[in-house]
């Protein structure tokens, strides 16, 4: 590389502001990774990078690179041995052992562990001292070649193994490997700049046994055989510069298949399998041919790779030039249900591969750009394959999706901005988590997030259209191809990335419009709308008076203030008004073109232009108003409460053509369960032309309203008649048709309409006999031998269906379930059940969908009482080696179980699975599920709720679970819901003063806690003079030491001290300084321990305190042996009751008691007072348990 | 040495003259044959040339005859048991013969010889005393190819069939009901079965055999069974695999075609004038050549060759 290219880079950095600016002292431009040894039996991998960088700073003598895992042997610098050091304080956030197992303190710390290897930040695990030989060389800003051999073994992250334990070598077991992660993850498994603001060409070799391959990122340039034949390297190049974090591989004995239509496409899939990757990939042409169009850009990379995987991480993950898919998206043609998704997932890692992989991102708070992106044009091709109906229906679910998140959780910000470190700018006060990484978010926040950000894309392109959309995109294309083509120009690799300020000026520029308040809308701020809607017509004036509403205040919320649209269907006419909503007006008149009358009998036409006919005897007589939509288009990211009469929710059922009008008329008429409702839902379901999805909720809302009227229904039970005229024989009602599932849609229709009809209930609120009778009957007479799909999806959801239909069992004195006393029906069900598993035994379905209704179904007859509530079936289904479907499905009944039975043994057992489980999706998925359905929430009492749970998550999240960001966001998401963010309330009380000084500026008191503390101060105060355990304290005091800490006097304070803080809380606390106190405050702690534990002479000067602190995480745990738990935690709150008040006071008291260990103490926390303010000025805070040791590290300040 | 004969006499001449009036009816057998035998060595005789034998080399080749055709017997006999047969074939014969070294080619020659002597069939003196008890309808005359003293064929009733027609059922509601309860029933005797051999769950502690549930048993390569269609469906697959086909490209090709017949070719040039000439390359000259690096051969070790490259 010239160095010139060099000198332009620093011209450019000097000019353009808006460039890229890059954290690091130095450019890397190219980078060769060589594994040359897989061990699949040890899982263990060998190899060696070698990184080649230009210096761009004169005294550059660190390195900073990134490593997590890898067992690094040596560096060498030119060919000179460098000392570097390896230092990951995200192994374990918090080190020492606190009892304070306070949530917001976790966060903050884990926050500032990331942060301190960030590479974003010019930070990183690893850091390599520049040999001094070399210190002129660098001056030169000549290049440096930094060579690291690396071994990894048996990686819990990153490189994921998969090696199923049966006879053979490993090619016959199929055994592969593949990279997996949670964004940049490359770090699991190779030293590297994991950012992906890093570019740099790559030179790719893996080593493999002869009957394997390697699929990675770039052109495989050749393969060739080690010396003894036995083994084959591939040699990969990526010319174009590519970010470590989007390199991937995968390396197994992969069947190969050549895209038939695209040669330079290769497909991989594990052994047996090609003929279904040959069906499933035949489509990947179309989606290639429609992007190109689109983006009027061809694929940016020479080939393209798709490999499908077992024990996936994710479903579809997107690399540069290649994805990596689960092997479970294979299917057959016979399978209906799995294509449109499989499809989908192709769809999504291709849009991908444009944006997300070729073009990168210049920071974390850019991502939304990326995801935004490749999530539009993924719209856009679904709007192209299945249609504008399938379109709208998707995105008013991701609306309603994010909606429902963002009021849930009080906001999803897309570009978050972080100015200079105060807390007040904190954009995510709401959330217990950081938001400023993207791996200390909660895995459904970034779901979240992703969604948010196409939707928002789709908001700009309403307003700029469609056109200058794909111009921009086109653009940021083309410059980033021209970038990559610069081989050696290293400076314009970084028109490759995208940021926000770049993404938004080439809107400006290529559409001349100003967005910038939607973008300030719904990009710089988080939130969604609220619209509460109601309306009144106006007869004298034949206006319609709307009344608009907002909630802004609720959390989640955001106010809106611009143009909204309306659409008024009138007699006449279909007429849209643009309304301006402003600070204060919540009244709009809209003028009727109509003239109330409908003596004419003519056709009303519609937004479309159609003319229909329409039965107006309904309406009412005064008004022209058949229904009004609020924003039919969606164009803010709102929520909108509406109210208009049954008859109109009706009418736009019936008549209004747009999918997303018809859903929500759907939802509204659940509350009007009348004749009527019920006539427009029963048209809609047999209407063929209606959307299926359409006509698929029908049948939810019809079960609804049929069993609200249940008193009045009259006919057969709802549906009945319709699926019989629809799907049973003309001759023999009572008989379904042999399958024919040619029309998807009628046949998602007679998968639904069982599964809805069994939601029916009688006046005994017991699903009618009928009901089940006749879909015990379809199950009976179900054939599939004329049809040529499989039906296994239809069996499944007829399983559901039975399910469905269970009713909670009278139970008769809590007598235990025994086979005798089984309701008829109920063994009818049962018998279902029994054969359906045990024939997936003999003949397993397709994914083994029917395996998976059935442990379901179980579930819900154990739930009702109708079968002995009992795990064992679901343990043993749950075990690895089952097909992940059924293991999920039979966890999430073990997580039911543990909730409803409180089981300790069952949660003991998950939890030890969340820790041992070989798949890491699964262990992924148990938290989930735990979180969506928790054993006891905060605020909850449980007998589950102990100490020993909170140790056991704390250590979860703190240091077991480091090798995956997605496994420890979940078990923080976890803690979160059973503990809250303070200290969890079953931890022993007297900490309770602790909890109070540590709030947050939002907190509020635990409500479960305060009458207790208030109780148990109050307790002890009236035992003055004695010595009493306190209520919630388990331990007496035994030792004379901890006898010490019991003063009556202070326990007498903290009670005025609760007192009076519950007063200040009912005023805002000042924000400045509580953001830190939580880790002073847990610093607080250590000194304090020690001198609990070993009994060292009360004064000791300020700066011995410090070193205690310093060499806490390592000192710290031996010196709290012997001290009581109990009695440490007391004596905390003790101390933090006594100092929080005014200075002087405690003093003053402290001197009485002769307590000089207390006043100490007290120092200490003064002392604390003064770091916290520290902390914030310095990037690397002295008290941060992350930066501390890193920066201090003795081999590097010499 | 006699009864082997015997044995291999009755399955390997397949001649059953009528018994002698002696009381022991293998004797009878025997002497029949022998007698036989001798007339077909004294014609042999003749048709050589000789006027008269002495008895006692008649006897001899008599006795050499009925060792070689015993012999050719039980020899066919286990070949044909050897490939798991109860009816010698004419090729068991064969082989039998071959092995004996006797050149089967010149056979049907000799068998048209022209001097060859017809034996007579041999005179049966008494018709086996048949049980007439059972006697029902008239026996069916010989067929010309079988030779009149074979013995009768069997009574009518014994063979002859009278097939009887019910009213087939064309009821579809009964078909079906009939298939349903059929294939439940097939399913429940054999999950039944299975779960009776096999070890099994139950959701009753109290109870284990009402709801046998077979036990849950992993996979090591879970993916395969349940991704991969059944063998069952893979049948049915294939019976309804060309008219699907047929159906399915059709429809996609149209689709194809109809992109591409509008902007198909533009689209090309315009992605060749682009860039990226290696791929546009590749996609306009794939027609018979896949240039796929993955299908390229894999390269011998050259040594220095990686070296330079890593």
């Amino acid at each position: 590389m010239p160095p010139a290219g060099l000198e332009l880079a620093r011209m450019n950095r000097k000019k353009g502001d808006k460039g890229f600016e890059s954290p690091r002292p130095y450019k890397l431009t190219h980078q060769v990774v060589c594994i040359n040894n897989i061990n699949f039996q040890r899982k263990s991998v060998v190899g060696f990078v070698e990184l080649t960088i230009f210096p761009t700073v004169a005294n550059l003598n660190r390195i900073k690179l990134n490593s997590k895992q890898c067992r690094i042997y040596r560096v060498r610098v030119n060919d000179l041995e460098a000392a570097f050091i390896y230092n990951d304080p995200t192994l374990e956030v918090c080190h020492n052992e606190s009892k304070q197992r306070n949530l917001n303190y976790f966060s903050n710390a884990y926050a500032a562990a990331v942060s301190a290897v960030d590479p974003d930040a010019g930070n990183g695990e690893l850091c390599i001292k520049v040999p001094s030989e070399l210190w002129k060389h660098v001056d030169e800003l000549k290049v440096l070649k930094i060579h690291i051999n690396f071994s990894l073994d048996q990686p819990k992250g990153g490189l994921h193994f998969v090696v199923p334990n049966v006879e053979g070598s490993m090619a016959e077991r199929g055994a592969h490997v593949f990279s997996c992660g949670y964004q940049n993850s490359t770090r699991f498994w190779f030293p590297c700049v994991d950012s992906y603001s890093e570019l740099c060409t790559w030179k790719l070799e893996f080593t493999v046994d002869a009957a394997m391959v390697a699929v990675s990122s770039g052109d495989l340039v050749e393969t060739v055989y080690t010396h003894d034949m036995r083994k084959k390297t591939f040699h990969y190049m990526l010319t174009i510069p590519t970010a470590a974090s989007n390199i991937a591989v995968a390396m197994g004995p992969f069947e190969i298949l050549v895209d038939p239509y695209m040669h330079e496409v290769t497909h991989f899939c594990l052994p047996q399998l090609l003929p279904l990757l040959k069906h499933t990939t035949s489509y990947l042409h179309e989606v290639f041919e429609f992007y190109e169009e689109i983006l009027t850009c061809r694929y940016p990379y020479s080939c393209f790779k798709t490999v499908f995987i077992d024990e996936a991480y994710v479903e579809v993950a997107a690399y540069a030039s290649m994805s990596i898919f689960s092997t479970n998206l294979l299917h057959s043609a016979m399978i209906i249900d799995e294509t449109p998704l499989t499809r989908r997932c192709l769809a999504q890692s291709l849009a991908q591969q444009f944006f997300g992989c070729f073009i990168s991102r210049m920071s974390w708070s850019d991502e939304w750009v990326l995801k935004g992106i490749s999530g539009y044009i993924y719209g856009l091709w679904m709007k192209k394959t299945f249609g504008v109906n399938e379109y709208r229906h998707w995105i008013k679910e991701e609306l309603d999706k994010i909606v429902m998140y963002e009021l849930k959780t009080g906001g999803v910000l897309l570009h978050p901005i972080f100015g200079g470190g105060k807390e007040k700018d904190n954009p995510a006060s709401h959330l217990h988590f950081s938001i400023k990484h993207p791996h200390t978010l909660s895995w459904e926040y970034y779901t979240m997030f992703q969604c948010k950000a196409h939707l928002v894309m789709r908001l700009i392109e309403n307003r700029i259209s469609m056109e200058f959309m794909l111009q921009v995109f086109n653009k940021l294309l083309s410059l980033a191809s021209t970038a990559s083509s610069q081989k050696f120009q290293s400076h314009m690799w970084s028109q490759m990335l995208v940021s926000t300020s770049g993404f938004l000026k080439s809107i400006s520029n290529v559409s001349g419009k100003d967005i910038q308040p939607l973008i300030k809308q719904w990009v710089d701020q988080s939130g969604v709308v609220k619209f509460y809607g109601s309306f009144a017509f106006n007869r004298k004036r034949n206006v319609l008076e709307l009344e608009i509403k907002q909630d802004y205040t609720s959390p989640g919320t955001q106010k809106y203030v611009g143009p909204l649209k309306v659409t008024v269907q009138e007699l006449d006419g279909s007429f849209n008004h643009t309304l301006q909503i402003e600070e204060n007006s919540l009244k709009h008149d809209i003028p009727c073109h109509s003239k109330s009358r409908r003596n004419k009998k003519k056709k009303i036409p519609l937004m479309n232009g159609e003319e229909v006919d329409m039965d107006l005897s309904a309406m009412d007589a005064d008004s022209p108003l058949l229904w009004i939509r609020i924003d039919p288009d969606m164009s803010v990211l709102r929520k909108v409460e509406f109210e208009q009469a049954d008859f109109m929710w009706q009418y736009q059922l019936r008549y209004e053509r747009d999918v997303v009008a018809q859903q929500e008329s759907i939802s509204a008429l659940e509350k009007f369960p009348t004749p009527a409702s019920r006539l427009a839902l029963t048209d809609i379901l047999e209407q063929e032309q209606c959307f299926y999805r359409v006509r698929m909720s029908a049948c939810f809302c019809l079960a609804k309203i049929a069993n609200s009227m249940v008193s009045t229904w009259t006919g057969p039970p709802a549906m009945k008649s319709l699926f019989t005229r629809m799907f049973c024989c003309k001759t023999c009602p009572n008989i379904v048709k042999t399958n024919n599932f040619m029309s998807f849609q009628s046949y998602f229709l007679q998968k639904t309409m069982p599964v809805a009809m069994a939601l029916l209930r009688d006046v005994h609120n017991l699903c009618p006999k009928e009901v089940l009778m006749f879909i015990l009957d379809l199950i009976k007479y179900n054939d599939n031998r004329k049809n040529k799909f499989s039906d296994n999806y239809y069996r499944a959801e007829m399983i559901d269906a039975l399910a469905n239909s269970v009713t909670p069992a009278v139970s008769v004195n809590n007598e235990v379930r025994t086979l005798d006393n089984l309701n008829p029906d109920v063994r009818l069900i049962l018998e279902e059940i029994t054969r359906f598993l045990n024939m997936e035994k003999l003949l397993p379905s397709y994914r083994h969908t029917i395996t998976v209704s059935c442990l379901r179904a179980i579930r819900v007859l154990q739930k009702n009482g109708h079968v002995p509530s009992d795990p064992t079936l679901f343990k043993s289904y749950a075990e690895y080696g089952h097909f992940v479907d059924i293991r999920i499905a039979a966890l999430e009944a073990v997580v039911d179980y543990t909730k409803v039975d409180r089981s300790y043994e069952e949660l003991q057992w998950l939890l030890n699975m969340i820790q041992n489980d070989p798949v890491p999706y699964v262990r992924h998925k148990i938290l989930n599920m735990l979180t969506k359905n928790p054993p006891f929430t905060k605020n909850m009492e449980s007998p589950l709720c102990s100490e020993a749970l909170v140790d056991q998550l704390w250590k979860l999240m703190n240091s077991g679970t480091s090798h995956d960001w997605r496994l420890r966001c979940g078990a923080v998401d976890l803690y979160f819901t059973l503990f809250g963010l303070s200290r969890p309330s079953c931890l022993p009380l007297p900490e309770l003063g602790l909890v109070l000084n540590l709030k947050e500026k939002k907190a509020v008191l635990n409500p479960t806690i305060i009458p207790e503390a208030v109780a148990g101060s109050q307790e002890a105060a009236s035992n003055l003079g004695s010595h009493t355990p306190l209520v919630g304290f388990p331990h007496p005091f035994s030792s004379s030491q901890d006898e010490e800490e019991i003063d009556m006097d202070t326990v007498h304070d903290s009670q005025a001290f609760i007192s009076h803080h519950l007063n200040m809380l009912e005023r805002p606390s000042t924000p400045g300084l509580s953001k830190y106190r939580p880790a002073s405050c847990r610093s607080a702690l250590i000194p304090q321990h020690s001198s609990g534990g070993d009994g060292t002479p009360t004064t000791k000067p300020q700066w011995s305190m410090e070193l205690t602190r310093k060499g806490a995480g390592k000192e710290q745990p031996p010196l709290e042996v012997g001290v009581h738990p109990a009695a440490a935690a007391l004596s905390v709150f003790t101390k933090e009751t006594a100092s929080s008040r005014h200075g002087d006071h405690h003093h003053h008291h402290h001197h009485e008691h002769k307590k000089k260990k207390k006043k100490h103490k007290h120092r200490h926390k003064h002392r604390h007072k003064h770091d916290s303010k520290d902390k914030d000025k310095g990037p690397f805070p002295l008290a941060s348990p992350a930066s501390g040791r890193s920066v201090r590290s003795p081999s590097l300040s010499d | 040495m006699a009864d082997a004969a015997a044995a291999a006499g009755a399955s390997g001449s397949g001649t059953r003259s009528g018994s002698k009036q002696s009381t022991n009816p293998a004797d009878n057998y025997y002497l029949a044959r022998r007698r036989t035998l001798q007339v077909v060595v004294s014609s042999l005789l003749t048709e050589a040339g000789f006027e008269s034998a002495e008895k006692a080399s008649v006897e001899t080749l008599t006795e050499m005859l009925q060792s070689y055709i015993s012999e050719i017997g039980r020899s066919a006999k286990s070949y044909c048991e050897h490939t798991a047969r109860t009816q010698p074939t004419l090729s068991d014969i064969v082989v039998t013969l071959v092995e004996m070294g006797f050149n089967v080619d010149t056979l049907p020659a000799y068998a048209k010889r022209s001097q060859r002597m017809v034996i007579t069939a041999p005179p049966v003196t008494n018709q086996p005393v048949t049980p007439k008890a059972l006697t029902a309808g008239q026996n069916r005359p010989h067929p010309p190819h079988i030779p009149s003293h074979f013995p009768e064929f069997p009574d009518p009733h014994t063979y002859i069939k009278t097939p009887t027609y019910r009213e087939p059922v064309s009821d579809y509601q009964v078909l079906r009901e009939k298939a349903a309860s059929q294939r439940r029933d097939v399913e429940r005797a054999l999950t039944r079965f299975m779960a009776k051999t096999g070890e099994t769950q139950s959701l009753f502690k109290d109870d284990v055999s009402t709801f046998p549930l077979i036990a849950a048993r992993p996979f090591t390569i879970p993916y395969l069974t349940a991704l991969l269609p059944s063998e069952l469906e893979m049948q049915q697959m294939e019976e309804t695999d060309s008219s699907e086909q047929d159906e399915q490209t059709d429809t996609e090709n149209l689709a194809l075609h109809i992109s591409t017949d509008d902007s198909g070719a533009e689209k090309e040039n315009a992605s060749v004038l682009q860039q990226n000439p290696s791929l546009s390359g590749s996609r306009n000259g794939e027609e018979n050549i896949i240039d796929n690096p993955y299908l390229r051969p894999v390269k011998k070790p050259k040594i220095r060759r990686k070296k330079s490259l890593s």
